[in-house]
């Protein structure tokens, strides 16, 4: 059953020399599907994000959820950030406490839930810390808890893990698979945006490739592995198809790298 | 398009001064370009010397252990007492010590100028050298690069930035308090310098003239801001991006940059006023922040103490008698003083509140709405230009013929420290709306708050720090200002306010009671320190708590 569909889409950001981020994108996701888009720095993949989350506007084309056009922001998609996005004045708890909130769950529900999720990433012990004094790996872990907490259907993650360090992102890829496969959790359906291609042939069920700009969907690669990835990341198949991308990612580019951060480091 | 933009300013100022000079009939009028030459004169020199010393000083505290210790709190303690204080002291010492002579008058509204600029440029020296990124001195040592090449191709390049924007900084302020040291009264009698701010104060008060008083002003505008134009901004554009870490990004329209007038109004100004200004943030923070050790803090005593016991001793030579104190501090008026006091922290108060509510509610609006951004930062730029003190007579004057003599200069005064105070608040405050991550903001859409939801959770705990290192500039400058606005020689005659400012203004200009104003001065310090110990420390203590985070 698809969840979300997008369907020819396009970005123009106007200006002296407007930019066309996206051109005629068009893809779907189906319930409890791990899709992973990549491509180089600049493809609109992240604006492609945003424009899912209904906090940036369409140009053309349309994004559909359960069939019904996306206008604006949803309870029901949230998304995790690159560098966390967590309001620096809130406590751990309090960050976690405030979407809900604002959706008018009162005081003390929104606690309870808070609680739980902040427990589910294991940082029940740090509700009344400061973002400040968290390492990277917990912030993230509280960007986790956040969105999880709303019982979203689909979670957003632009580049979750590049501002960790490796052995940290390592451990958190992970856990997110778990909550991933997770039966107890609403939350079936992942749409992350990465310029990792091991990141995304590890997680990921489906691979979006992408052009740089405008952005166009390139090619649209099945990763065959069967789960646990752990257990199969050295395998022949996983490098096969980590090179088969980033060969898709450099003819996209027209066979030069200068300019295609493509990276290729172990997931 | 430099070239351009000289010749057409110095074409329009041209012209403006021909005309002011053929319309306005006023027997000075003639004088105009002398006084301005005399005001440039001034305030340049001045400027050079604090230039001069402010890098020597800076340089010694930046790369001495000793120096450190002792300048620092030094230069910490003689900025946060209120300059205008001093005043009058250096009135007296240099009035009797030339015996009312120009030269004396020049040498003391060349101090009082001097103890404006210097402050910028030393902790802008200090605060560069200090910020030198480990990376590059370690480079530098490993190279061994050392001595004459580490001033060199180091130290020099790090401080350009500092000191331009220092320079900036200094000179707005020298032209700000050109009036307060042009035209002077003193035991009954006017003294002033040849100048535009005595002319301008002159207009005001002695010719009744207050048309003339606005021309003079527009014209000290237009003066400060071609300057500026000619000087720091294009300096700032040379420094160059590379030496320079602006605490916030300025995203204005690269198109307006090709066409030669707004090219120059517009392109050169407004954006490079906020790299200064954000550098500035930088400086004073960090210096407002330093924890000083126990001798640090033992010299700032010291110095304080010297430093009132001099202003005392260089009118009345010899040490004061016991009963010579009793005798000038036990005067009836002593009796006033809690009521003073209660004055002039009401008047600060009351100005300091309407400032903050008028700065909160734009950088609320520039949150929310992105065009008004774009609207105040040239609000900013043309007010912060006008030199405040000079807007007074014209205020006065023209109030006090509505409202009567006292209400007139109360009104006056307040509206004052309300244009002197705000600006601080409202840069800093706009500042830091504009430097609201997108990450933050978007978490802020993607969660679907509401106005006053974003307003509450959102912008006001990012602007908190800003509002507190604004309010801390904003109370200082207001203590300055106080001396100034509670007390107004008009003419012959001298109307003042109940206040602490007008109580030292008295003091020595009227009585030339020195033990009273050295005094009225410890006095004065101590508020400040107080009120910088029990409000604005507790609430930096708080806002830093997050300040760490990339904000």
């Amino acid at each position: 059953m698809k969840v979300l569909e997008v369907r020819n889409l396009s970005k123009v950001f106007p200006g002296e020399r407007s930019i066309v981020a996206l051109d005629d994108v068009s893809f779907e996701i189906g319930n409890d599907e791990f899709l992973c888009i990549v491509g180089p720095s600049g493809c609109g993949k992240s604006t492609l994000l945003r424009m899912v989350a209904g906090i940036e506007s369409a140009n053309g084309g349309e994004i559909l959820f359960h069939e019904k056009p996306i206008s604006g922001p949803n309870e029901k998609i949230t998304m995790i950030f690159q560098h966390f996005g967590l309001l620096p004045w809130k406590t751990a708890l309090e960050n976690v406490r405030l979407p809900l909130e604002v959706h008018g769950i009162p005081k003390e529900g929104a606690m309870k839930i808070a609680l739980e999720y902040l427990g589910k990433v294991g940082l029940g012990d740090f509700m009344d810390t400061y973002p400040h004094d968290l390492s990277g790996g917990m912030k993230q872990r509280v960007g986790i808890a956040r969105a999880l907490a709303m019982k979203p259907e689909i979670l957003l993650m632009d580049e979750p893990f590049s501002s960790l360090d490796e052995l940290t992102a390592s451990t958190l890829r992970r856990e997110v698979l778990r909550i991933w496969a997770d039966p107890n959790l609403p939350t079936d359906t992942f749409l992350m945006v990465s310029h990792n291609v091991s990141e995304a042939v590890f997680m990921a069920d489906r691979v979006l490739v992408m052009s740089p700009r405008p952005g166009r969907v390139v090619e649209d690669v099945k990763v065959d592995i069967p789960r646990p990835r752990v257990e199969h990341a050295r395998d022949p198949k996983f490098f096969d198809t980590v090179e088969y991308i980033i060969q898709v990612i450099e003819k996209a580019c027209g066979g030069k790298l200068p300019g295609c951060e493509v990276n290729d480091g172990i997931g | 398009m430099h070239i351009f933009g000289f010749a057409m300013g110095l074409l329009a100022i041209l012209s403006l001064y021909i005309f002011v000079i053929s319309a306005v009939h006023n027997p000075e009028i003639s004088n105009l370009p002398y006084y301005t030459f005399r005001s440039l004169l001034r305030i340049s020199a001045t400027y050079l010397i604090s230039l001069v010393t402010g890098l020597f000083f800076g340089l010694l505290a930046a790369t001495t252990k000793t120096g450190s210790m002792i300048l620092v709190p030094l230069f910490d303690v003689l900025q946060s007492i209120p300059i205008l204080g001093y005043f009058p002291a250096a009135i007296i010492f240099f009035i009797s010590a030339f015996q009312g002579a120009e030269i004396g008058l020049e040498l003391a509204a060349m101090l009082l100028l001097y103890t404006s600029m210097e402050w910028a440029i030393f902790f802008g020296v200090v605060g560069a050298v200090k910020n030198i990124p480990t990376n590059i001195v370690e480079a530098a040592k490993s190279f061994d690069i050392k001595g004459y090449g580490y001033i060199r191709h180091v130290v020099l390049p790090a401080i350009v930035p500092a000191l331009i924007s220092g320079s900036t900084l200094a000179w707005g302020d020298g032209w700000f308090f050109m009036i307060a040291a042009e035209y002077i009264t003193y035991g009954g009698k006017n003294y002033s310098l040849p100048g535009l701010g005595s002319y301008l104060a002159k207009a005001a008060y002695e010719y009744g003239d207050t048309n003339l008083a606005i021309v003079l002003l527009i014209i000290i505008t237009v003066l400060v801001v071609y300057i500026n134009f000619l000087t720091w901004h294009r300096l700032t554009e040379r420094a160059g991006s590379g030496t320079y870490k602006p605490i916030f990004r300025t995203d204005w329209p690269k198109g307006l940059a090709f066409s030669g007038i707004r090219r120059f109004s517009h392109m050169h100004h407004i954006p490079r006023i906020h790299l200064s200004f954000g550098f500035r943030h930088t400086i004073l923070s960090t210096s407002r922040r330093r924890i000083y050790s126990r001798i640090e803090k033992g010299m700032a005593v010291v110095t304080v103490i010297a430093l009132i016991f001099l202003v005392v001793m260089v009118a009345k030579p010899g040490i004061p008698s016991l009963d010579e104190i009793k005798g000038s501090l036990l005067i009836p008026e002593m009796a006033n003083l809690p009521f003073y006091t209660a004055c002039t922290l009401t008047r600060l108060t009351i100005a300091y509140l309407i400032s903050l509510g008028i700065a909160l509610s734009m950088g609320i609006l520039a949150a929310e709405k992105k065009g008004f951004a774009l609207i105040f930062y040239p609000i900013y730029d043309i007010g912060q230009s006008v030199p405040i003190l000079a807007l007074f007579p014209i205020l006065f004057v023209s109030l006090s013929q509505i409202f009567g003599g006292s209400l007139g200069l109360e009104i006056t005064s307040l509206t004052m420290l309300v244009a002197d105070m705000i600006w601080y608040l409202f840069l800093n405050i706009v500042t830091a709306v504009k430097t609201i991550p997108d990450e933050i903001r978007e978490v802020s859409q993607l969660i679907g708050m509401k106005g006053l939801q974003r307003v509450r959770h959102i912008v006001l705990p990012a602007i908190l720090p800003a509002v507190v290192t604004g309010s801390i500039l904003s109370w200082a400058t207001g203590w300055n200002t106080v001396i100034f606005s509670e007390y107004m020689p008009y003419g012959t005659k001298v109307l003042w306010l109940p206040g602490l400012g007008s109580f030292l203004d008295k003091a020595a200009l009227q009585e030339g009671n020195t033990i009273l104003l050295g005094f009225l001065l410890l006095i004065m310090t101590a508020l400040v320190i107080a009120v910088d110990r029990l409000i604005w420390r507790r609430l930096l203590r708080k806002a830093e708590r997050y300040a760490g985070e990339a904000m």
